[in-house]
């Protein structure tokens, strides 16, 4: 396509530009994945050097280092020690202590159990006890073995462990090569003490950060990584590993029985596409309805001459301190066949007891209802930030706007609007794919009702229902179909994960961060 | 209380930037040396080194002697004065100036004193219960001072302390830092990007740009004597006239010709230039505004220029002339030496000479842009 | 020129004080409608719970007999017990979650070491998957440690500290904002870095806490999901949210949809009580911290 310079842009008519605008983006596209593609190479590169590099720097230490240097190559700390640094020492050698005994003691048997998860399963062992009067009576008892479930997490937590354990002997050894150094250039080697007070001070963020980061290790990245596992598994209420059958690898099965189209609109890959769809449809209206009407409800307190600010202001503030389950479970039932709008509705005279509209029970409707009760509650939220960045504007834009004799409504499409869209583009990115996952209001307001009958899917999927409402149903009841709820859960991922990707490279907030400042 | 020596000190930051290069400086007890450059020049960068608020990348860092690269800020004994003043707005102006002396746990009655003390010194004495928010920026400047003062440090580091004031404060809050310095005797590194604070207040000026030094030396001698183009045109306001020009040599004598006319250089210069052995060649020639001066129309060096530009400053006039050969000139006059009825006349598009005398003449190469006097 | 040439400007300047008017009235009548709309559910909540004459769902507002009998009949159910362990579990998550969230912010915030990116960008990523896949294992290690079921408090707790560290954008965003001079001014006053984070920051951070706080406790006392995970089946180890689902489902709505309504406006007065007294730092904290992410 042609590139048109600056000045040349400048004499094209309205349409022109945008359609010169719309080909620049789309021809962008193409280099925007030629990009990722190169960056993800470029980082392998970067990795393949970086390992290189490590093998290479271990060698060298080994080469050119001292005696104690060479002993921690077997024995973690040895070095720290011999330099006084007994506090690091103690530490690397704990590590290797425990390391070395975990392995040989639970390690060796979760690692070698992973490939296979487990080669034998629960059993009934047939007993025959002779009872005091001589009869023979035969007693069933259940026989525990392995246990897929703890074979997959240990094995999990093991191969955490053993990365750790690396790191720490790179980290013991990289030490001793700085030690070295610092020998040689004949400068004074950090003690124990100062090792102590560079953790409140110069390290100080070791310390803080040590708690969160062990927590999120050990509650969601580990989780996560499980979970990832399970999805090729064939886990499930009939295969838990532990009180029934093992579960076993399935490799990529469960994608294909997820995503398989080949049984036509039966196919759990029919039911993915309709709930996603209109996953992305509620996130979309969620997201922006709450933000423009949010925005109105903000301008309207805010305007000049308007009284009680604060009062509007409390009332829906308020409405935020009241927990999420009471106001939806109850607004749930206020719109139920018999609730109060109903009967409301009827005392009004505007419908009569044949015709009471069903807002859970019609699909589009009840469809429409959430995203109605959606605004009621996110509305006090979205007014709260807008005001924030509203008050942000320069005064002055307005002023000199209505000097250039722009109207009310100008002002709002030509200043306010892409102030707010620019400050607030990544906070509406976030808000799209929170609610993309927002369980609470789908879940509480209608539990995904009314039901899809048409759908074979287990969970018994429902028109409301949102990729993640479906993946909490499919893991509940004695079915529990755990692999599939992982496929879901991964899909979920990958499709915020490319909306935030693409979004983010488009955002104008991020491409240009000084324009509005 | 102390000298500070920098050895080849360089700032490398993550993104391979650097931002500071091999920076050599010896600092004397007592000194008062001032980094002086354009923005992003590198002496903050070179400051916050010393301070221990940014790692040093490579080269050694002594104070007193003693090697202090590793140490934290905490342990340099330092004190330092911040461009946004760096109030803890909580606390009172009295807490402020404390905090250091409590955090060393000394006694009250010790606090008291040397509180009490440096706010009596910078007259802010009514103000210590009061928090910083209720203060004028000239107030904070001085609570900021203070904070500074009372921990009787070795060196004393102040980053563009006065650039937040206005005009008028600056000059006063000017004067009071050379009292202070009389009063406390110690060591002040003082970075800014004003020159005229750089000229007023340093023993010794450092002059910087993209990271390297380009001079070193006193007011004087970096003002008489500019190691080269970008020394000569960053001191001194309004800032020197460069005239692409070329020197010759004929017999032993030199003169220069700008715009065609012959000018001879006689006197020191001309000794200056025959010592260093410089023949014919095209140079930058320097002259400062206050340098120029307006000629009679039948002087011999006479340069015809017309007038652009009249800025009356009060005790002198600044003219921006254009050349017939649309170079542009700035000549600096003062308004006693015209009289009235002259000084009516300087309206656009008078047609004026100037001239110029060979003492004040710098030569600079223009390859390399060094002087050629050095 | 004409009269009516003079007459213009005068008539525009009457209208625009009368459209000023009329605008301005009509935004206060529509701000009225809307907090008429966001109450509306709230008050209904209120006035059934007064309700005696009978306990299921009508179709009527106000009570034709009023009275505090659902609130003792919450005494005669499980509520109290339920009550007391959100309590407990919303106050200890509280306590620990602004902790953990306020040490991760302030290191983010202020320390630039090598790993710092990475590690932001690795949370962003881990943030996308949906955290209901963690429930199911979760659910399983607690089983294993006993914290499940009856004892679903502590496993409560300890799942809703654990990873509260991946919430700290807007403590970080707040942080942020104060001037990293002021830290630096402290360090060569001779503060560590503990001390410039006791003495410098925190006193200077009460908004950010107290919004912490709020929404670390906001958070367990309205939870649902997990909280149905972990006490599976077991009455005495549901929180108010569990619980008082409970009563809503088909076969019992009839005899508490009352009860429900006491329960809620139980659930719902501590909160709202505190929102009345720290409204200002929640709102300084969702308009400070929220964007700047």
């Amino acid at each position: 396509m042609t590139k048109y310079s600056d000045l040349e842009y400048l004499r094209l008519s309205k349409g022109d530009k945008f359609l010169y605008r719309l080909k620049c983006f789309f021809s962008g596209i193409p280099l925007f994945f030629k990009n990722l593609i190169l960056a993800i190479a470029s980082a392998f590169k970067k990795l393949g050097l970086a390992v290189a590099h490590e093998a290479a720097d271990l060698v060298n230490t080994f080469k050119n280092g001292s005696v104690p240097t060479r002993v921690s190559y077997a024995v973690m700390g040895f070095g720290s020690f011999c330099r006084g640094q007994w506090l690091r020492g103690l530490l690397f050698l704990l590590m290797e202590i425990i390391f070395i005994g975990y392995m040989i003691l639970a390690g060796g048997y979760w690692l070698g159990m992973l490939p296979s998860l487990g080669l034998q399963g629960p059993e009934q062992v047939a007993t025959t006890v002779t009872s005091l009067r001589g009869g023979t009576n035969t007693v069933y008892t259940t026989v525990y073995h392995d246990n897929s479930f703890r074979i997959l997490l240990y094995g999990v937590l093991t191969l955490f462990f053993i990365v750790a354990f690396i790191y720490t002997w790179r980290v013991n050894i990289r030490q001793n090569k700085i030690n070295d150094q610092i020998i040689r250039s004949g400068k004074k080697i950090k003690s124990a003490g100062d090792d102590m007070r560079s953790l409140v001070d110069n390290s100080f963020h070791k310390t803080l950060l040590a708690l969160p980061l062990t927590g999120i290790l050990i509650f969601t990245v580990m989780p996560i990584i499980f979970m990832i596992l399970v999805a090729f598994t064939n886990y499930d209420g009939t295969h838990n590993g532990f009180s029934n059958n093992l579960f076993h690898w399935m490799g990529l099965n469960n994608f294909n029985e997820m995503l398989n189209w080949s049984s036509g609109a039966t196919s759990y890959a029919a039911t993915f596409g309709e709930v996603l769809v209109w996953t992305l449809i509620w996130a979309f209206f969620a997201t922006f309805t709450n933000y423009f009407l949010g925005m109105l409800v903000a301008m309207a307190i805010n305007k000049k001459g308007i009284h009680f600010k604060k009062g509007w202001r409390t009332i829906l503030v308020l409405t935020i301190a009241i927990p999420q389950f009471i106001s939806l479970l109850y607004v749930s039932k206020m719109f139920a066949r018999s609730g109060i709008v109903n009967n409301f509705l009827m005392d009004m005279g505007w419908i009569d007891q044949a015709h009471l509209i069903k807002f859970w029970e019609d699909p589009t409707l009840a469809r429409i209802t959430v995203i109605i009760i959606n605004i009621w509650i996110g509305i006090p939220y979205l007014m709260l930030i807008t005001t924030g960045i509203l008050m942000n504007i320069p005064a002055d834009l307005y002023e000199s706007a209505k000097i250039d004799g722009a109207s009310a409504w100008q002002q709002y499409t030509k200043i306010t609007l892409p102030y707010m869209l620019f400050v607030m583009g990544p906070y509406l990115l976030t808000s799209f794919t929170g609610n993309m996952n927002n369980f609470n209001v789908i879940y509480l307001l209608t539990g995904g009702a009314p039901t899809n009958n048409a759908s074979s899917a287990p969970g018994t999927v429902g028109y409301t229902d949102l990729l993640i409402t479906w993946l909490f149903k499919i893991t509940q009841g004695a079915e529990s179909k755990y692999y599939l709820a992982s496929v879901v859960g991964i899909l979920v991922f990958v499709v915020v994960a490319v909306i935030s990707l693409v979004v983010y490279n488009l955002l104008p907030s991020i491409k240009n961060e000084e324009d509005f400042q | 209380m102390a000298s500070v020596k920098l050895t080849g000190v360089k700032k490398i930051y993550d993104n391979k930037v650097v931002a500071v290069h091999d920076f050599d400086l010896e600092i004397a007890d007592k000194e008062f040396v001032v980094f002086v450059g354009p923005s992003g020049c590198g002496k903050s960068t070179t400051l916050r080194m010393i301070a221990g608020l940014e790692e040093i990348s490579e080269g050694t860092l002594e104070i007193d002697g003693e090697v202090v690269n590793d140490l934290q800020p905490k342990d340099r004994n330092i004190a330092m004065v911040f461009q946004n003043y760096a109030l803890y707005p909580h606390m009172t102006v009295y807490d402020n100036i404390a905090f250091s002396l409590r955090l060393q746990h000394r006694p009250e009655d010790e606090v008291y004193e040397k509180v009490t003390n440096a706010a009596e010194i910078l007259g802010i004495t009514e103000y210590l219960m009061r928090k910083p928010r209720a203060l004028s920026g000239g107030q904070r400047q001085r609570v900021a001072i203070g904070r500074a003062m009372v921990r009787n440090a070795k060196v004393f580091l102040m980053d563009e302390p006065l650039s937040n004031l206005d005009a008028k404060l600056r000059n006063q809050m000017r004067a009071e830092i050379i009292l202070l310095r009389q009063k406390l005797n110690t060591t002040f590194i003082y970075v800014t990007h004003d020159q005229t604070e750089a000229m007023t207040l340093g023993d010794r000026i450092v002059i910087m740009q993209d990271g390297f030094i380009e001079q070193v030396g006193t007011p004087t001698e970096v003002f008489e004597m500019p190691s080269n183009l970008f020394v000569a045109e960053f001191i001194g306001a309004p800032k020197m006239n460069i005239i692409k020009t070329r020197l010759e040599c004929k017999n032993g004598a030199y003169y220069v010709t700008p715009f065609g006319v012959r000018i001879p250089v006689t006197g020191e210069k001309a000794e200056a230039l025959k010592e260093k052995g410089i023949g014919t060649q095209d140079i930058l020639l320097g002259v400062r505004p206050e340098h120029i001066t307006l000629a009679d129309p039948d002087c011999e060096s006479a340069i015809p220029c017309t007038l652009e530009v009249n800025e009356m400053m009060g005790s002198e006039l600044h003219l921006h002339v254009y050349t017939a050969d649309e170079s542009r000139l700035i000549v600096r006059v003062p308004t006693i030496d015209l009289s009235a009825a002259t000084r009516r006349e300087l309206v656009y598009g008078k047609a004026l000479q100037i001239t110029f005398d060979s003492k004040v003449m710098h030569f600079f190469d223009p390859e390399t842009k060094k002087n050629l006097l050095l | 020129m004409s009269e009516k040439d003079f007459a213009v400007p005068q008539k525009r300047h009457m209208g625009l004080k009368a459209s000023k008017i009329i605008s301005n009235t009509s935004i206060h009548i529509l701000l009225a409608v809307i907090s008429v709309i966001w109450l509306i559910p709230f008050v209904c909540i209120l006035l059934q719970s007064f309700r005696v004459e009978s306990t299921y769902q009508v179709g009527y507002v106000i009570p034709k007999q009023w009275g505090f009998d659902n609130y003792a009949n919450l005494l005669k159910t499980d509520f109290p017990r339920w009550y007391l362990n959100t309590l407990i579990v919303a106050l200890c998550a509280a306590v620990f979650q602004t902790f953990i969230v306020l040490c991760m912010s302030y290191a983010l915030s202020r320390f630039r070491f090598k790993m710092r990116k990475p590690l932001m960008r690795f949370m962003l990523i881990l943030g996308m998957f949906p955290g209901m896949l963690t429930m199911i294992i979760l659910y399983r290690v607690l089983a294993d440690l006993g914290m499940t079921q009856a004892n679903a408090v502590p496993g409560l707790i300890l799942v809703y500290i654990a990873s509260s560290g991946m919430g700290y954008y807007v403590s970080k965003g707040f942080f942020d904002t104060i001037p990293k001079s002021l830290d630096e001014a402290a360090r060569v006053d001779g503060a560590t870095r503990l001390q410039v984070l006791f003495k410098i920051i925190l006193p200077l951070s009460k908004p950010i806490v107290i919004y912490t706080i709020l929404t670390a406790f906001m958070g367990p006392w309205g939870d649902y999901v997990f909280a149905q995970y972990v006490s599976f089946g077991t009455s005495a180890g549901k929180n108010v949210a569990v619980g008082m689902y409970g009563w809503l489902t088909n076969d019992q709505i009839n005899k508490f949809y009352t009860s429900f309504c006491a329960g809620g406006v139980m659930v719902a007065l501590p909160v709202t009580v505190l929102f009345m007294f720290l409204q200002k730092y929640y709102v300084e904290g969702v308009t400070g911290g929220a964007v700047k992410g």
